[in-house]
């Protein structure tokens, strides 16, 4: 790290030749020079002058902060003064300032908030299934197989990571087709038959799509948590005599309740951003069974030009995930 | 953590936002539509060989792609100083960059796809180049050739901005030898469907393979139902006219079918689907596009051993609904006269009988009824029918906002079918929501 807290080099000049000079010398009192070298500083070295001013943490931030500036901080801000327009791609010549109208309408709009209320069952219960079956897989993994055997099979149980979703979606939407499907194929004899893309079932479709593609992620961070916990607790439990229950309720989840944030979080914010597989099986149906926002967004930004509207649903969202997600991350940081 | 958080947080924003944002290089909204440069030849004339440039064209990747990449060499030898790089993609990429080629100072595309939707509003933008002057000028085109239906898409405020390239028809297709072992004939209005497609429901195979997929699928295959019917999507003053018995009647039909013939748990069907069901003998017929004919009845096609069983008739009732792409000339391109080199070319009736006998969706009436199409291509019957499909149809909408207008329609009529709706209810919200659309509300 260069420079720290309460640096002691903010207002003290620089070297004559500070170039050659190593950043972590900052601190040595030797180099300062007196407020005479300072005087005599030519002008044309005043963005010099400026460097041991700022920090020169600071300095080497600089260029972060520019490509973040300009490719969060301004779309961000343009999107923002968008949502405030009515700005339709196509129609740019008649864009004006409407206020909140965009918000405004987008509580009336029946399908927003079907989107929305769709999206929050999505994420909950996505997520939710995800940590139990990753944290199972994990502790299956971890007791049962050992070294190379568990490397081998957790780098297998990882490939549904590695799909793009939209393919996952393509394939799920013909494995799934009660005529040319495979799983309906294998239910039929079984006396199955299931309607998984009808109105009742189809966002727990879209759900059990993502389960399984992103399980192996729940897998992989938690069966890294676990291997990383102190083996101490677990011997003075087993010492104690404690069950592999009560172990696993008063030892491993509260050690592991870190990472379990850190996955929940990491997983609940990708899963906010579902799309793929609405966008290739069921388009927002039936009705509006599987309508996310995401979905609405690209719907009406791009398919239907207006991107102000688009703009005003999006920032929804962005309050939304802000209101559920800092309080988590804090709580996360704390510990 | 305040920082890391608020960071983080920073992240997460721009990843659901930036979607929305048409980014660092777009112009600011209240920028007037770009306007053709100056030097550009408003006057158009026929185009001379020795024209030169280098045009980028974009089309989706379909079959219909490769038909042209592979005429690329003739057009070559008819103008060898226009060099023309094909960009094909998918039909949503394709959308989202002809629009950002629009937006752009230095524009991506010389050449473009419109899809029918689009071209009220592309048009209506200033996006696109009129192209009356250089049809008139260019000696032999017979754009009359076209039939009228395609062309008045084509036409906005009394000016042509695009040549028809593909037709989207929609059609009957079904299995002659089904038909004929019940004794059947295709049918001509809507009972005559229900009785075919109940009478073809049997043995394992289902009567009517559907597409009743939210949005712009349900809508493209109901349309049909509600002509047949007696009804109207738009009125002659561009009223939306679906509030009416006709439409009513047209979707209980259409819910009636779906329950008791067409493939159980087949509501997010698309036409892929369709194809592929009635390519398997599991089902005995579909309305799809006209050009599904030949692509089932080609051997190794997606008809297996059923290909050349396969025959297409007009839709019930006869009027059909209509999609189709048009080639235009975006009006900020630099490359106008050799886009319009190559668009003149590739749609000239010599080089579109080419295209045609390689596979491509006709277009040109005299095309349709030339012998030598029939004989090279896919015989007589297919060409006249598309021919008659084509002659009476209309599009889903014609007019602003035709997208988001058309599916406005279908997620009504797919949550009927769905059950979370009524009959009435779909109605009554499908003709209030597609009039809002059009009236820009």
């Amino acid at each position: 790290m260069i420079g720290g807290r309460g640096d002691p080099t903010a207002g003290v000049p620089p070297p004559p030749s500070w170039s050659n000079r190593h950043p972590c010398h900052d601190h040595d009192p030797g180099h300062a020079p007196s407020g005479e070298s300072r005087r005599r500083q030519p002008r044309g070295a005043s963005v010099i002058r400026l460097v041991p001013r700022l920090g020169i943490r600071h300095v080497f931030l600089a260029p972060l902060l520019i490509v973040l500036g300009g490719i969060v901080a301004y779309p961000l801000l343009y999107s923002l003064w968008l949502s405030f327009t009515n700005f339709n791609i196509i129609k740019q010549d008649q864009t004006r300032l409407v206020g909140l109208d965009q918000y405004l309408g987008l509580a009336a709009n029946e399908t927003y908030v079907a989107g929305l209320v769709n999206t929050l069952v999505f994420v909950g219960l996505a997520v939710a299934i995800e940590l139990v079956l990753g944290l199972a897989l994990a502790l299956a993994l971890q007791r049962v197989l050992p070294g190379r055997g568990r490397n081998a099979l957790r780098s297998f149980l990882l490939t549904p990571m590695f799909v793009t979703p939209i393919a996952v979606g393509l394939m799920f939407r013909f494995l799934l087709n009660q005529q040319l499907g495979l799983i309906p194929a294998i239910l039929e004899p079984l006396g199955v038959r299931i309607d998984f893309f009808g109105t009742q079932l189809a966002l727990f479709s879209i759900i059990a799509i993502d389960v399984w593609q992103w399980t192996p992620f729940m897998l992989l961070l938690l069966l890294a948590g676990l291997e990383s916990l102190p083996p101490q607790p677990f011997e003075a439990a087993k010492v104690d005599g404690a069950g592999t229950w009560f172990t696993f309720r008063n030892v491993t989840l509260p050690l592991l309740r870190p990472v379990i944030a850190v996955a929940a979080l990491i997983r609940g914010l990708d899963a906010f951003k579902v799309f793929e597989y609405v966008f290739a099986i069921t388009r927002g149906g039936p009705g509006s069974a599987t309508e996310t926002l995401q979905y609405q967004v690209y719907r009406t930004g791009f398919s239907f030009f207006r991107l102000g509207e688009a703009a005003a649903m999006a920032f929804v969202l962005v309050v939304i995930v802000l209101l559920l997600i800092v309080p988590l991350y804090r709580r996360v940081g704390d510990r | 953590m305040r920082t890391p958080t608020f960071g983080a947080m920073a992240v997460v924003v721009a990843l659901v936002t930036t979607a929305c944002s048409s980014g660092a290089g777009s112009p600011s909204p209240t920028q007037a539509p770009v306007t053709p440069a100056p030097g550009q030849s408003a006057d158009a004339s026929a185009p001379p060989a020795t024209i030169s440039g280098d045009i980028k064209v974009i089309m989706e990747q379909v079959p219909d792609t490769d038909v042209v990449a592979a005429m690329l060499a003739d057009f070559n030898k008819a103008y060898p100083d226009v060099k023309v790089t094909i960009d094909g993609m998918t039909y949503d990429q394709m959308r989202d960059r002809i629009v950002s080629s629009f937006l752009t100072p230095q524009p991506t595309y010389d050449m473009i796809i419109v899809d029918n939707p689009w071209m009220y509003d592309f048009a209506s933008g200033g996006f696109l180049e009129p192209l009356d002057e250089r049809i008139a000028a260019t000696e032999g085109y017979a754009y009359d050739d076209y039939a009228a239906p395609l062309r008045d898409i084509a036409t906005v405020d009394g000016k042509i901005y695009g040549v028809p390239f593909y037709n989207y028809g929609l059609g009957l297709i079904y299995r002659k030898d089904l038909y004929q072992a019940a004794g059947l004939l295709p049918p001509t209005a809507l009972d005559d469907l229900v009785a075919v497609a109940t009478k073809l429901n049997t043995g394992g195979r289902t009567g009517l393979a559907m597409q009743p997929q939210k949005g712009y699928k349900i809508f493209e295959e109901w349309g049909n139902y509600l002509f047949a019917a007696g009804g109207s999507i738009q009125d002659a003053d561009n009223k939306v006219a679906l509030d009416s018995p006709e439409a009513r009647r047209a979707l209980q039909t259409y819910i009636d079918l779906y329950k008791s013939v067409a493939p159980a748990n087949s509501l997010n069907w698309a036409f892929d689907e369709a194809l592929r069901a009635v390519g398997s003998d599991q089902a005995a017929q579909m309305i799809s596009y006209n050009w599904m004919l030949p692509t089932l009845n080609k051997p190794g096609g997606p008809g297996g051993d059923l290909a050349g069983q396969f025959a297409l008739a007009p839709v019930p009732g006869g009027k059909a609904i209509l999609g189709a792409w048009y080639w235009s000339i975006p009006s900020n391109s630099t490359q106008k006269d050799a886009a319009w080199a190559f668009i003149s070319w590739l749609t000239s009736k010599e080089q579109d009988t080419q295209r045609v006998i390689a596979g491509g969706a006709p277009v040109r009436e005299s095309v349709m009824t030339d012998p030598n199409v029939w004989a090279k291509g896919f015989g007589q019957d297919y060409y006249e029918t598309a021919a008659k499909i084509l002659a009476n149809s209309a599009p889903l909408a014609d007019g602003p906002n035709a997208e988001e207008s058309i599916n406005v329609v279908g997620d009504a009529l797919n949550a009927a079918v769905a059950g979370q709706l009524s009959v009435d209810e779909a109605i009554k919200q499908a003709a209030t929501n597609m009039q809002a659309v059009l009236d820009g509300q």
